[in-house]
């Protein structure tokens, strides 16, 4: 009836219902007879079909990253109290970069370590940025309850031994010293030495506080009781001072 | 972090954001970047242009976040912004000239030479390249409604046209897309020849 075929616009705005009636009804007759129409029509309908079943595109994994820190970025500077956050990330990675310097290889590193891969990979993660947990002061401590006497944090021992100790060696070699008994509890340490195992120790009383060697650089030991003949011993580093721990190595030996 | 199962709907995290929370929209943004992802390599069809593109929408949500209007779903304003974002990459820059449709020569050069049905990169770069011969208008249209699956009211008041418009760009730019995408359905007829069911890509 109606010889002029129909294109691709017309099939397509007729399936969409854009065509006014007259219009459809028309089209509709034709298709009804015509064979090649159908076929056109069909095509039109694989397009929404091939374009539906197009696979997503992968987004780049490098994007995704570039994405997160645009966006913490703006976060940090749009808001007072983020910003501090980061200024206190930035703090803690300066300390842990200075641990990292340092000899960290064994035991206390997987501590440092850990929050140094924490800090890398969650930002909001240092919301409730704390300094890198050093001595410990409050779990193993408990026990101990009659020796950390919180008023007397003087009353330790200093052993000023020079013993330049080895990562390898030092559990042995500290073993092998506490055969014999530590000696007299000195009186009051020097400020220096006082400020930096107070920074050590926490809460906890020491055992022990050796001054010595480590790894070839000046380092101060500190022993810390953690009950049932065990210490944990703690290596500060030549920057010691009050609230600056400086550790570089931390380990448990037991009597 | 335990906050796998509890999910805060999209409402909340930007009310949270508006709130001051830091990491609100961080959240929102990894909750719904792929899908962005998809709609602005689509529509630009250029990975470098749509990772900017992307990028500038999702700074520009964060800062607009105050602006949202609680009556429309979070994914449309995001779409919207994304959307809008490639389109106005595409006004500044025209990153690919205009091509006339029946071109073969110029389209063959942009259309990867695919051998393989089952060939699910190639399959996306090629719907890709052809998307990219509409105008901007039919292409966005049409990523939303058939790529997307979006209705055509959601499409509508993402692009903020009226539903009719959105059919009229679907139905024109389906229409030019028939010779463009034709070799990716005979592929696929030949592949199911005598079965129904997609079977393996298997073409004999």
């Amino acid at each position: 009836m109606n010889p002029a075929h129909l294109d691709y616009d017309t099939l397509a705005e007729l399936a969409e219902g854009l065509l006014d009636h007259e219009h459809a009804a028309s089209a509709n007759e034709h298709l009804d007879d015509c064979a090649e129409c159908r076929e056109r029509s069909a095509e039109l309908a694989d397009v929404s079909r091939i374009l539906a079943e197009a696979p997503a595109p992968d987004m780049p994994a490098d994007l995704a990253a570039r994405l997160d820190a645009a966006i913490m970025a703006e976060a940090m500077s749009s808001s007072t109290v983020t910003s501090l956050t980061h200024r206190r990330a930035g703090r803690r990675w300066q300390i842990l970069s200075v641990a990292a310097a340092s000899v960290v290889a064994i035991g206390g590193g997987v501590l440092i370590g850990g929050a140094v891969l924490k800090g890398a990979d969650s930002p909001e993660g240092t919301a409730q940025a704390t300094p890198p947990r050093v001595a410990d002061p409050t779990d193993r401590g408990a026990s101990e309850g009659a020796l950390s006497s919180r008023s007397d944090r003087s009353g330790y021992p200093v052993l000023r031994s020079g013993t330049d100790y080895r990562s390898g060696t030092l559990a042995e070699r500290l073993r092998a010293g506490l055969a014999s008994p530590p000696p007299p509890g000195g009186g009051a340490a020097p400020a220096e030495l006082a400020g930096c195992v107070s920074a050590v120790a926490g809460n906890r009383q020491p055992y022990l506080v050796e001054v010595a060697r480590y790894e070839g650089a000046p380092a101060t030991l500190v022993l810390l009781p953690a009950g049932e003949g065990r210490f944990d011993v703690v290596v500060a580093g030549p920057g010691c001072a009050a609230g600056r721990p400086d550790v570089v190595q931390r380990l448990q030996i037991s009597r | 972090m335990a906050f796998v199962s509890d999910v805060v709907p999209d409402k909340e995290l930007l009310a949270r954001h508006t709130q001051g929370d830091p990491h609100a929209f961080g959240e929102l943004v990894q909750r719904h970047r792929d899908r962005m992802w998809a709609v602005a390599l689509r529509t630009l069809g250029d990975p470098e242009e749509a990772s900017d593109a992307l990028q500038d929408a999702f700074l520009s949500a964060f800062r607009a976040a105050a602006r949202f209007r609680g009556d429309a779903a979070v994914t449309t304003w995001l779409h919207r912004i994304v959307v809008n974002a490639c389109l106005d990459r595409l006004r500044r820059k025209a990153i690919r000239p205009f091509v006339p449709i029946g071109d073969d020569a110029t389209f063959d050069s942009v259309a990867p030479k695919m051998a393989d049905p089952t060939d699910a990169h190639g399959v996306s770069l090629d719907v890709i390249a052809a998307l990219q011969m509409l105008s901007p208008e039919q292409r966005s249209a049409l990523i939303l409604v058939d790529m997307m699956g979006y209705a055509v009211d959601d499409a509508a008041r993402v692009l903020e046209v009226p539903p009719g418009t959105i059919k009229s760009r679907c139905a024109r730019g389906r229409a030019r897309l028939v010779p463009l995408l034709g070799h990716l359905r005979n592929r696929r007829a030949n592949g199911i020849v005598g079965d129904t069911e997609e079977g393996g890509g298997e073409s004999t």
